[in-house]
This record gives structure tokens, C-alpha cells and sequence, in this order.
């Protein structure tokens, strides 16, 4: 099975676990390719959302990702078991493509002809999809299985944005889905969908994060029962009803955690799984 | 002259004179009396648009920060997909803005002025804004927390009290008590009334109200339309759907049926004009671009009266069409000033006034629907809607909201209007009572048009 993984930059910390995750499990990706981390349209744009220090502190994130006190550490804790390399940690997928021996690639966009005629030189069975651009039908096209992709809900209830958040403010249970990427949003055909419980969650970013480090384990499952032909994929249903959920408000998300609080001090110290 | 007078009211009527393509569209009445002498019309009203700057050479300041300050901002506008700035004024200080406006834009007479140019300051009192102002400035004043009075809409009522024709009609224009009787303008003005009865229960003020609404039933055709004398350009209009909200609300204040049968037979005129693709026709504006302001009008006006008329298919037809343009408004973070038939050919600039009604559109469906989505797109067009208003500068900039972002966008150049701060305030006045109400309920998915 040839894997290439795409990645919304090189310094991508699921990518890098997503990749190591693959590379563990006998599938050495065939290549990564991942988004210019600072290109010029993406400052303009940064610059007019955040302003001047906006931009100067995106930009030390980008470049100097485990900078200062930061070094050795990684932001998502529960894929620290994956990135641990010796006595620090993978940082940006050089390193791990040093490890296994795969090349990276970065473009400004992958949906270019040439990103898309180097992953034609690549012949993927699948890709995993990790970040980066809305994926236009001749990327989609490329692999011979598909663009695989986890979902940080359960579809088709819950697609589009803010996944988790909605999950919890509209009391539909939190999950994840693996599905392969089509043209619409989160529309794809299903493979598998994993129910997670989020009382162990202190917070929303530690739950998009267990969330994150739960897909990538649950991700590896997927391609292997894939390789073996003992899964396929189910068509949505409910597609003529629109689930699609946008970027929710600061004030809402602040609801949505007074509700995973709630469930925390009901149920504190449940193991999720 | 009926016919000048016509001509007159044409030229102010319900805000269109302000909603020309360009600065030099001014004088949009002039286009029936032939090309040439319609350009010579529109470079002589702009040039003395502009000779507003001599007048007052003090504004020439503010016209170029207003102008840099739009370049920068659309130079670096955020395009990213899904992403959203926060403002950082909080609801209530920028609410309490909006209302300083308006209350600075109130004239000695007692009338609210339709706009403040950058060119040439504030114009004379817009009766018919003047009108449908008068409920946000109550709902303010019965605001928790605020120190609003009570003194500012009651001027309002007394200067439109004087207005009104014996006929029960009230004129369209600008300022003038002779222009001729106005349809939407009537319509737009009862909603004040009934509101100032309902706070005041001043019998002359029901008095009006009633008989404005008895003349609105006199000038509605068979239909349910209104269309020849007293209507814009004579033609019948889908956002006169306003108007049936007024008279719906009439009905209800009074319990006169037969101000809800009117309303009614105007809604299902208005309803056939839905389209499959949630566009909506009949706005019928000649001459003039399908502003977004004109159809949320027409959206707000087909919800408030079907839901005060119980009407699910109402509400259904609204929620479909404000489906389409939240949509829009997440992908793109903001909504096209104007569209051509079936939300084609977007255009580039944002008419403000129009982004504000679909936050109060927005809001509305979910608090009759529980669907959070409207709720979320009401917060963020708010939030977007913050971080265009100035919050310095003098009376008729600091707290207004201009007519286009750009502000040389082509709804009504160069300008901070009445109504897009009426607008903006009852957004933030919704957005403040419905997070304040708000609890932890189950909210359900209700299905959207696609």
C-alpha cells in the first residue's frame, strides 16, 4: 500500500505522527506534501486579521515552532508517545522523512498541476489528508483508493467546522469518523466511525487534542483493514439535508465548554475509549 | 403639478435616491428625460456633493482618513475561509454608539436626518427612517443596563404627527410635508406609530396609526400588491413586504382583522415571488442594482409578518433564502452589496445596512427555529460589522455606519445612513437579549435548504 500524507505545513505535529504512525506499521509513506509554511498571501492575510505582532508571533511559531521554553515539547501531549525520538522529539517531517528515508515536499498550493503531477509521479493507493488546501476533484482523482481523512465528529450529523464544539453544544455524541474526501464537505463515503467519550476532557483543547491522537491510532486500523480488503466504505445518508457547521463563535464555544465542564464534574476521571 | 411631484417623490423615496452605482448616479429621476440631460443632471448633483467640501473644508480630514483607512483594510481584508476576527469592542459600548448617532442625527424639528456625508454633512429629516427608528430607540430605552430616554422618540412622533396628509397618508422625501403620499414610506412610518402607542397609549397616535393603515388598505390592489399611485415607480415591489409586517402589527395592536387581511394577501403576493434557489423576484427596481439591503427588506418583512400571522410556509420561504446567504456569508466573510438574479453575479463591495438586517434575520429564525447556526452567523456579522464602525470622530462619523465598506462602495457612497444604525442597533439589541435569555437547552438541526 503506497501512502502519501498532505500536511498544512512541514512542521504539522499530526503530520509528523501521522507519518511515523504509517512508517511504524509497515507503511513508509511514499511522500509528503505540505503547504509553504511562510509564504507572501499568507502574511498579507495574517497581517489584515491580527495585525503586526499578530504576524511576528505566527511567523516565530512557524519558524521556531519548539523555540524557547517550548523546547523538547510538543502542543498536542497525547501524541508525545508517537513523536518521541530518543531523548527529544520529532519536530517537522525532514526529520521524520530523515528517519524513513521519504521526501517532502512543500508547495503554495496542492491542488497546482504541479503538485498534482508529482503525486501522479508518487501513484498512491491512498492519501492521507492532514491539512492544507480544500482539495479540488483532480487531486481527489489521483489516488487509487481514495483521500482519506479524519473527521473530528460523527457524520453525516455533524460536518464542516468547529466539529467537537457543536458536538457538545447540540448533545450529539463526540466522536470521529474516517471517510474518504469527495467534492462536498465532509460528504465522502464513511469507513469507520468511533464514539469517544469527552468526560475525561478538562477543556476543549484537550479534547480536540485526545480527539486528534485518538484519529491517528484509529486511522492506522483503517488503512491496515483496508490493505486487507476486509473494509469497505458506506455512501452518506441524510445527504439532502444540509449538517454543515461553520467556525462558531467565541461566545458560543464559551457555552459549549461550560457543557464539557458540566460533563467533567459529573463524571470526573472517566477513561475515554 | 402631480406629475412634478411624482417625479419628486421618485427622486426621494425610500432611500433609492441615495442607492445609485455611483456618486455620479445622483438624480436618478432625471433618466426619463433623455441621456444627455440626464448626465449633464448627475455632474451638476455631484459637483455640488462635492462643493460640500468648500463649504466646509474641516470634512476634507475625515473624507481621507475615512478613504485610507477603507484602502488598508481591504488591501489586508481576511479572505481566509471559515476564519473570523473578533472585535475588540464589546455589544453594548458599540450599541451605545449606534444609538449616539442616531440621537446626534435627530434635528431641531424633531426628525431623524437620513444620512451624514462626508461631502456635505447631515441631510434634513428622513420621515419615513424617522418612522421605523422610533421602536429601536424604545427597545433601548427599555434596555437593562442603559440610560436611554424616552424623550427622543416622542419628538419623532410629534414631527410625524405633523406630517401626515389628511388622507392618513405621510409623504415621501426628504423633510417636505408636500411631497406626495408615499406607500412604503406610510407603512414604514406605522411601525413607529404603533410602537409610540403601545408605550404612550396616546389616542392621536392610534388615531394616525389607524388611519394610515386604512389608507394603506385603500391603496392595495386586488393583488395584494401595491403598485401605481403612491408606489416607487409605480411598479409593485416584493420588499413593500415591510409594509404588510406595519399593517400585520396594526392588527395585532388593535385587533382589527382587517389590517391582518390585508397583511396577508400581501404576503401571499409576495410568497409566489420565492424562487427554488431562495431568490427572490419582484424587487423590481428600476434602474437600480438588486441591493442586498432591498432583499433582506423583503426577508425581514415576508418573517416578521408570517410569523405575527402564524404563516409555517412564511417561514419556511425566509429560512430557505437566509440559508443561502449565510452560506455566503461564512465562506466568504462577508455579503456581496448586490446580487443579480439567483445570488449570481455577486458584487464586490458590502452594503452594511443589508449585512446588519441579516444579522436581525438571522437572530429572528433562531429564535423561532433553536437552530444555534443563525445564532453563530448573527455573532460574527455583528463582530464584522463592529470593526467597520469609527469609533472616533465627530457627530455623524464616530458610531455610524456607512452605506458601503468601502465607504466608495456604490450603496449610498461616502456616507454613514440613519437606517443601516437603526439596523446595526436592533442586531445588537437581539444579539443582547437572546444571549442574555440564553440556556443550555438541547437545540435541534432543523433542516436548511441546501
Amino acid at each position: 500500500m503506497r501512502i502519501v500524507i498532505l500536511s498544512s505545513s512541514v512542521y504539522g505535529e499530526t503530520a509528523c505522527a501521522m507519518a511515523l504512525r504509517m512508517a511504524r506499521l509497515g507503511y513508509i509513506p511514499a511522500g509528503t506534501l505540505a503547504l509553504r509554511t511562510l509564504d507572501r498571501s499568507t502574511l498579507l492575510r495574517k497581517f489584515g486579521q491580527w495585525g503586526g505582532r499578530g504576524v511576528a508571533r505566527y511567523a516565530r511559531m512557524k519558524l521556531m515552532p519548539n523555540d524557547g521554553e517550548g523546547q523538547g515539547q510538543v502542543q498536542n501531549l497525547y501524541l508525545m508517545p508517537l513523536l518521541k525520538n530518543g531523548g527529544g522529539v520529532f519536530r517537522s517531517l525532514h526529520e521524520v522523512a530523515h528517519a524513513y528515508d521519504f521526501p517532502v515536499v512543500s508547495c503554495a498550493d496542492q491542488n497546482a498541476p504541479g503538485a498534482i503531477a508529482l503525486l501522479k509521479d508518487w501513484s498512491p493507493d491512498l492519501i492521507i489528508f492532514t491539512g492544507g488546501n480544500i482539495l479540488r476533484q483532480p487531486l481527489l482523482n489521483v489516488p487509487r483508493l481514495g483521500v482519506l481523512n479524519v473527521h473530528l465528529g460523527l457524520l453525516p450529523r455533524i460536518r464542516g467546522m468547529s466539529t467537537p464544539e457543536w458536538s457538545l453544544l447540540k448533545n450529539v455524541p463526540i466522536g470521529i469518523t474516517i471517510h474518504y474526501m469527495d467534492a462536498g464537505i465532509d460528504t465522502g463515503p464513511i469507513l469507520q466511525s468511533y464514539q469517544f467519550s469527552e468526560a475525561s476532557c478538562c477543556s476543549l483543547s484537550d479534547l480536540r487534542n485526545r480527539l486528534i491522537a485518538f484519529g491517528v491510532e484509529r486511522i492506522a486500523e483503517v488503512v491496515k483493514a483496508l490493505d486487507e480488503g476486509s473494509i469497505s466504505a458506506t455512501p452518506q445518508s441524510d445527504l439532502d439535508r444540509d449538517h454543515q457547521f461553520f467556525v462558531m463563535h467565541d461566545w458560543l464555544q464559551e457555552r459549549a465548554a461550560e457543557r464539557l465542564a458540566d460533563s467533567w464534574e459529573a463524571f470526573p476521571g472517566t477513561v475515554h475509549g | 403639478m402631480p406629475e412634478r411631484r411624482l417625479l419628486r417623490d421618485w427622486d426621494t423615496q425610500t432611500h433609492v435616491r441615495e442607492t445609485h452605482s455611483e456618486m455620479t448616479d445622483f438624480g436618478e429621476a432625471c433618466k426619463d428625460r433623455g441621456k444627455a440631460n440626464n448626465t449633464a443632471t448627475l455632474a451638476a448633483k455631484a459637483l455640488s456633493e462635492s462643493a460640500g467640501l468648500l463649504r466646509a473644508p474641516q470634512r476634507v480630514l475625515p473624507l481621507i482618513r475615512r478613504l485610507v483607512s477603507d484602502k488598508i483594510r481591504v488591501t489586508f481584508e481576511q479572505t481566509h475561509l471559515y476564519s473570523y476576527t473578533a472585535a475588540k469592542r464589546p455589544s453594548g459600548e458599540m450599541l451605545r454608539a449606534c444609538i449616539a448617532w442616531i440621537l446626534n442625527a435627530q434635528r431641531p424639528d424633531g426628525g431623524i436626518a437620513a444620512y451624514y456625508s462626508l461631502l456635505t454633512g447631515y441631510s434634513e429629516s428622513y420621515p419615513e427612517v424617522t418612522g421605523y427608528i422610533v421602536p429601536t430607540l424604545y427597545d433601548f430605552a427599555r434596555t437593562p443596563n442603559q440610560s436611554g430616554s424616552v424623550l427622543a422618540p416622542e419628538r419623532a412622533i410629534r414631527w410625524l404627527l405633523s406630517l401626515q396628509k389628511p388622507e392618513g397618508a405621510f409623504p415621501g422625501g426628504l423633510g417636505c410635508a408636500d411631497a406626495a403620499p408615499s406607500v412604503f414610506n406610510t407603512g414604514q412610518i406605522l411601525r413607529g406609530l404603533v410602537r409610540a402607542h403601545g408605550e404612550t397609549n396616546r389616542s392621536d397616535v392610534l388615531q394616525s396609526a389607524s388611519a394610515a393603515g386604512k389608507w394603506l388598505l385603500q391603496m392595495q390592489q386586488p393583488d395584494g400588491s401595491w403598485s401605481g399611485l403612491g408606489a416607487y415607480q409605480r411598479a409593485a415591489h416584493s420588499y413593500y413586504s415591510m409594509v404588510a409586517w406595519s399593517l400585520a402589527e396594526l392588527s395585532e395592536h388593535t385587533g382589527d382583522r382587517q389590517y391582518a387581511i390585508g397583511a396577508g394577501r400581501n404576503l401571499d403576493w409576495t410568497l409566489s415571488h420565492f424562487r427554488p434557489s431562495g431568490w427572490v423576484d419582484g424587487i423590481h427596481l428600476q434602474g437600480h442594482s438588486n441591493y442586498l439591503h432591498f432583499i433582506a427588506y423583503v426577508l425581514q418583512g415576508v418573517l416578521e409578518c408570517g410569523i405575527l400571522q402564524r404563516r409555517a410556509d412564511a417561514i419556511d420561504a425566509v429560512a430557505k433564502s437566509a440559508w443561502v446567504l449565510l452560506r455566503k456569508f461564512e465562506t466568504n466573510k462577508h455579503l456581496p452589496g448586490a446580487f443579480d438574479r439567483d445570488f449570481n453575479g455577486a458584487q464586490r463591495f458590502t452594503c452594511l445596512t443589508g449585512n446588519a438586517q441579516m444579522s436581525c434575520v438571522w437572530l429572528r429564525l433562531f429564535e423561532i427555529t433553536d437552530d444555534l447556526r443563525y445564532l453563530n452567523a448573527a455573532l460574527k456579522m455583528n463582530e464584522m460589522l463592529k470593526q467597520l464602525i469609527p469609533s472616533r470622530g465627530g457627530p455623524g462619523i464616530a458610531g455610524g455606519v456607512s452605506g458601503s465598506f468601502p465607504v466608495w462602495g456604490r450603496y449610498q457612497p461616502l456616507r454613514y445612513i440613519s437606517w443601516g444604525c437603526k439596523f446595526f442597533a436592533d442586531a445588537l439589541l437581539s444579539e443582547q437579549r437572546l444571549t442574555r435569555s440564553f440556556d443550555m437547552r438541547e437545540f435541534t438541526v432543523l433542516s436548511c435548504a441546501s
